[in-house]
């Protein structure tokens, strides 16, 4: 048994080499933490307290060419409550009774938005600024109810001004995983149509930094001093080439139908001065959460108000391009400007089929500027037989048509201008016949117009030849000053002759100032107006209207170009719209500038 | 009176200082905190120190026959009031017990620890019974697993290992060799080791050698490794009878950073303040992890962490060196003292202080389970503070009458 026992030195002994020991086993503990492992704790500690928060730059404001504000920042308030601070019986009810939700509703947002009990959570978005000066006034009734400012974009209401500006949303997760987008995070707001989208780089300015120190709770204590913070740089302002009155003008007129376009360039420069699709949309509904009810009745409408029919919306040009047929037999040198065909009796037999002229009694014979003028059907029919399909097809492409334009907004589409190799492989070799010429030489049949391009063409025509790239931004001004102007670019030159343009614009001139001219009742005393009128065929319903206007005709600084679905003869709905329109920049023009200002102010 | 030049100045200047040092890091843990009520905690420490230095002055001044004449009638006390706090106590959060006496509260499992010393003490110090001899094994055990029980009720299984380090302190020091005493154990290290066949079967490896080397016998060596089977194999079978929580608790108790949450959380803290604080610490007051919340009980269980981040590798060794320091002092002490009720009451104090020092410690360093044991003289609580106070009053009273038989 004496093995089991100890002695008494030994049991000193053996005791003090256990506290030696342990004491040992501890500093060993300390010095792997503090020494070794420093540097990682160290910055473990600071990323426990440090939270990186994004400071969001102001978004860049829009002018009009004119310096109106078109695209504003506005603050929305956020009403928030903090879970902790929350009073029983007080924060809710008195809340409740402020902003109209009941407390049940309010507990079940708080439940859903809530990240910690020590942070606001979000309650009720975008609430007004007199409820935000209640909680501010009587703040002891609110426990813990605090409020945020975030900056909201503000577009114009019923200016039909969505066609270019789109709107912005929050970037979508997919969005993020499909690009590269290092400057954009989840929750960032980014441009989703029209400029928002295409000069999103430029409008969004530069997100910026800051660090807060928060406790182990989330509660936020303040900026943290051991980091400087990072300032947001704000996006550049842009000046646009569009003026808010032709804008508004066009509007006006066009509302009585149900669905159309306009687009009003400069032909000297390529600046786009209107452009507006109709029925139009509340960009400002679609920069916040839509309500699902909302875009069921937005998708399901018929007159698809998110279809952008200025540069998206596909169109037979119907007889507006009758100027490019004429243009193209002269060049052919299949006609000069005295050439006549065989009388027009309100149509023409080819092979076993009649074609109508849309004037049933018929022009009779008729020069090339006349047969413009009274858009004789039967004319064009003969020209383009002579023409055949491809030599047609072939100014069609070189005018700009089946191209996209190019201007600087989003997802613009090229159109349609068929060829024997579309119709090849669209009803196969040999299976279609030249008649299908004769629907092309008065803009109908398969080819496929936007309104821009339209407008382009007309620009061409009245500019010597000379396309500008239409374009909406005039100016970009950065916030350190620094500003870009845009200037005008040639985008191509129209395959005519100056003599084949020159008679050109004298059809142009004889459609309004004409004795038989379609668009007659667009004649005034004050300036001269040019333009050629145009019926498209439409198979789904009643024809539309087509109206491209010039002025003023001697050096024209204005091409408009309208369309007014289903609603018949261009002479009779877009010619007097497009008056209208170029009667708003005329009488602007002839004012001192004094007078066009009161004049504008004086409108809501 | 007392004869102040034969008093161990040195030693009772340690635990002071360590108190002071307590006080301060009370002080510091709290100064952010949101209310008064926690901002004025180091006051109440300051008070619970005064309380404490009495109760020792008053230890040191009794003779020493005293504890020797009480001691079974405070264990049957203590008995008593651990009985009493079941039915009667207050408890938060399904934890330890209190008495709660107005702003003041008893845990009588900490009166218990020093009935414990004092009962085994006596035990020990007068039994005829032989050292090597079963019944003294037995009664004493016995003697250790009643308050267990009863505080395992409360439940507190950091305490309860408290009592068995005590009984294991006396029966070494009461003569049993070491080597004894890990046969003793051994059924317990194959109740660890078995979660693994391979851990096993290396732990029987060591076993059997030891065995060999030992020599206790043929027939200790069969029941030793009968012992050792048994709960080798019953283990596994009641592991996976377990319900899966109950797998997961004791899972993190054994490896805390499985639970990232819980437990987890505390240590990952706990070390993050520690390593942050490197050499010379992030200064007085400037701890982050203290400050913004990140480091619960920093004033009670995790105070350790608070020295390391703010004071440093330096702080913490200052820390390490006082204990050390009162360690070595008992176990010196104990050693010389010719009265062997004394010496073992000595032991067995030092033997509290050493366990709750190195599970406490090594707890903050993340290498000891979370056990909810203080740090003596440091940590914030009053009773823990009076029970540290008693101890080192009955060491320098035993000191102070070593001579004595």
């Amino acid at each position: 048994m004496e093995r089991y026992k100890i002695s008494h030195a030994g049991r000193e002994r053996f005791s003090l080499v256990v506290v030696g020991l342990v004491i040992l086993l501890l500093i060993f503990g300390l010095v792997k933490l503090q020494l070794f492992g420093h540097s990682e704790f160290l910055k473990q500690s600071e990323n426990n307290r440090i939270r990186v928060v994004p400071i969001v730059p102001r978004r860049g404001v829009v002018y009009d060419r004119e310096g109106r504000v078109i695209i504003d920042n506005r603050p929305s308030y956020t009403i928030s409550v903090v879970p902790a601070e929350e009073v029983k019986g007080r924060t809710l009810p008195n809340l409740a009774r402020l902003i109209g939700l009941d407390t049940l509703e309010i507990r079940k947002r708080i439940k859903k938005n809530m990240v910690s009990r020590y942070q606001p959570t979000p309650v009720k978005k975008d609430i007004p600024f007199e409820i935000v000066a209640v909680l501010e006034e009587q703040n002891r009734d609110f426990p813990g109810v605090s409020y945020q400012m975030e900056r909201v974009r503000q577009y114009p209401v019923g200016m039909g001004t969505e066609a270019f500006t789109g709107y912005v949303g929050e970037v979508s997760e997919e969005q993020l995983a499909k690009n590269r987008m290092y400057n954009y995070r989840l929750g960032s707001m980014i441009g989703k149509e029209g400029l928002e989208k295409y000069y999103d780089n430029v409008l969004r300015g530069k997100e910026g930094t800051a660090y807060i120190e928060v406790s182990a709770t989330g509660q936020i204590l303040g900026p943290y001093e051991g980091r400087g913070k990072i300032e947001a740089i704000p996006g550049a302002d842009l000046n646009l080439t569009i003026d808010l009155d032709l804008q508004r003008t066009g509007v006006e007129e066009i509302d009585t139908f149900c669905c159309g376009a306009i687009v009003a360039i400069d032909p000297r420069s390529g600046e786009i001065l209107a452009m507006l699709s109709y029925p139009n949309y509340d960009a400002n509904i679609f920069s916040s959460v839509i309500p699902e009810s909302l875009w069921v009745a937005i998708s399901n409408d018929v007159s698809h108000p998110l279809l952008n029919r200025p540069i998206n919306g596909l169109y037979p040009p119907g007889s507006t391009t009758k100027l490019l047929t004429v243009g193209a037999g002269m060049e052919e040198g299949i006609i000069n400007e005295s050439t006549t065909f065989k009388p027009c009796l309100g149509g023409m037999q080819f092979g076993n089929r009649f074609f109508h002229c849309w004037y049933a009694n018929g022009h009779g014979r008729l020069t090339a500027a006349h047969a413009i003028e009274q858009s004789c059907d039967v004319y064009m029919y003969q020209l383009g037989l002579k023409m055949g399909v491809d030599v047609l097809s072939r100014y069609f492409g070189q005018s700009g048509f089946g191209h996209v334009t190019g201007l600087d907004l989003p997802n613009e589409s090229a159109g349609l201008n068929p060829n024997s190799d579309y119709y090849d492989t669209r009803y196969g070799k040999k299976k279609w016949t030249q008649t299908l010429v004769l629907n092309n030489a008065i803009g109908q049949g398969e080819i496929l117009s936007t309104p821009l391009q339209l407008a382009q063409f007309f620009c061409g025509v009245v500019n010597n030849g000379l396309v500008y790239r239409p374009h909406i931004v005039k100016k970009i001004t950065r916030p350190d000053g620094e500003v870009i102007s845009v200037s005008p670019v040639v985008s191509f030159r129209l395959p005519f002759t100056d003599e084949t343009l020159a008679l050109l614009c004298e059809g142009i001139r004889l459609v309004v100032e004409g004795e038989r001219g379609t668009a007659r009742s667009l004649r005034n005393k004050y300036y001269s107006v040019g333009g050629k009128t145009g019926t498209s065929q439409n198979p789904h319903g009643d024809e539309h209207s087509w109206f491209v206007g010039v002025a003023p005709l001697e050096n024209p600084e204005i091409v408009v170009c309208a369309i007014v679905e289903n609603a018949g003869h261009g002479s009779e709905v877009a010619a007097p719209l497009v008056g209208k329109v170029i009667r708003t920049y005329m009488n602007k023009k002839r004012m001192p500038e004094d007078l066009a200002r009161i004049s504008s102010a004086g409108k809501p | 009176m007392l004869d102040y030049r034969q008093i161990d100045w040195k030693l009772i200047a340690a635990a002071l200082a360590l108190s002071l040092i307590g006080i301060v890091l009370i002080f510091s843990a709290q100064y952010y905190a949101d209310s008064d009520y926690l901002q004025s905690y180091y006051l109440r420490q300051l008070i619970w120190l005064f309380v404490a230095l009495v109760v020792f002055t008053a230890i040191v001044h009794l003779p020493f026959r005293i504890f020797d004449l009480s001691a079974y009638l405070l264990y049957f006390v203590v008995l008593i009031l651990l009985v009493l706090v079941l039915v009667i106590g207050t408890s938060r959060g399904g934890a330890a017990r209190w008495f709660s006496f107005g702003p003041i509260n008893l845990a009588p499992s900490d009166m218990a620890k020093l009935a414990l010393v004092l009962a085994l003490s006596r035990f020990f110090a007068y039994t005829k019974l032989p050292v090597v001899s079963k019944r003294r094994l037995a009664l004493s055990g016995l003697m250790t697993l009643v308050p267990v029980m009863l505080i395992l009720k409360q439940p507190d299984l950091g305490t309860s290992l408290v009592f068995f380090v005590i009984l294991f302190a006396l029966w070494f020091w009461s003569g049993l060799s070491p080597w004894y005493l890990i046969l003793l154990l051994s059924p317990l290290l194959s109740l660890v080791t078995a979660s693994h066949w391979l851990s096993w079967a290396i732990y029987f490896v060591v076993l059997l050698s030891f065995l060999t080397f030992l020599k206790p016998g043929v027939v200790n060596s069969t029941v030793v490794v009968i012992f050792n089977l048994a709960f080798g194999i019953i283990t596994p079978f009641i592991w996976n009878r377990l319900a899966e929580y109950q797998r997961l608790r004791i899972k993190t108790f054994f490896d805390p950073g499985m639970d990232p949450r819980g437990a987890g959380y505390q240590i990952i803290q706990s070390k993050i303040a520690i390593g942050s604080g490197g050499i010379l610490g992030k200064g007085f007051l400037n701890g982050s992890q203290s400050r913004l919340d990140f480091l619960p009980e920093r004033h009670t269980d995790f105070i350790f962490s608070v020295i390391g981040e703010e004071f440093g590798l330096w702080g913490a060794l200052v820390v390490i060196f006082l204990f050390g320091f009162i360690l070595y002092r008992s176990i010196r002490i104990a050693a010389r003292c010719r009265n062997r009720f004394a010496s073992m009451v000595v032991m067995g104090a030092a033997a509290i202080l050493l366990f709750q020092f190195v599970i406490n410690i090594g707890m903050t360093l993340g290498f000891m389970p979370v056990t909810g044991l203080p740090l003596p003289f440091i940590s914030y609580g009053g009773t823990s503070l009076v029970l540290s106070w008693a101890l080192i009053g009955l060491i320098i009273s035993a000191d102070y009458r070593w001579q004595e038989y």
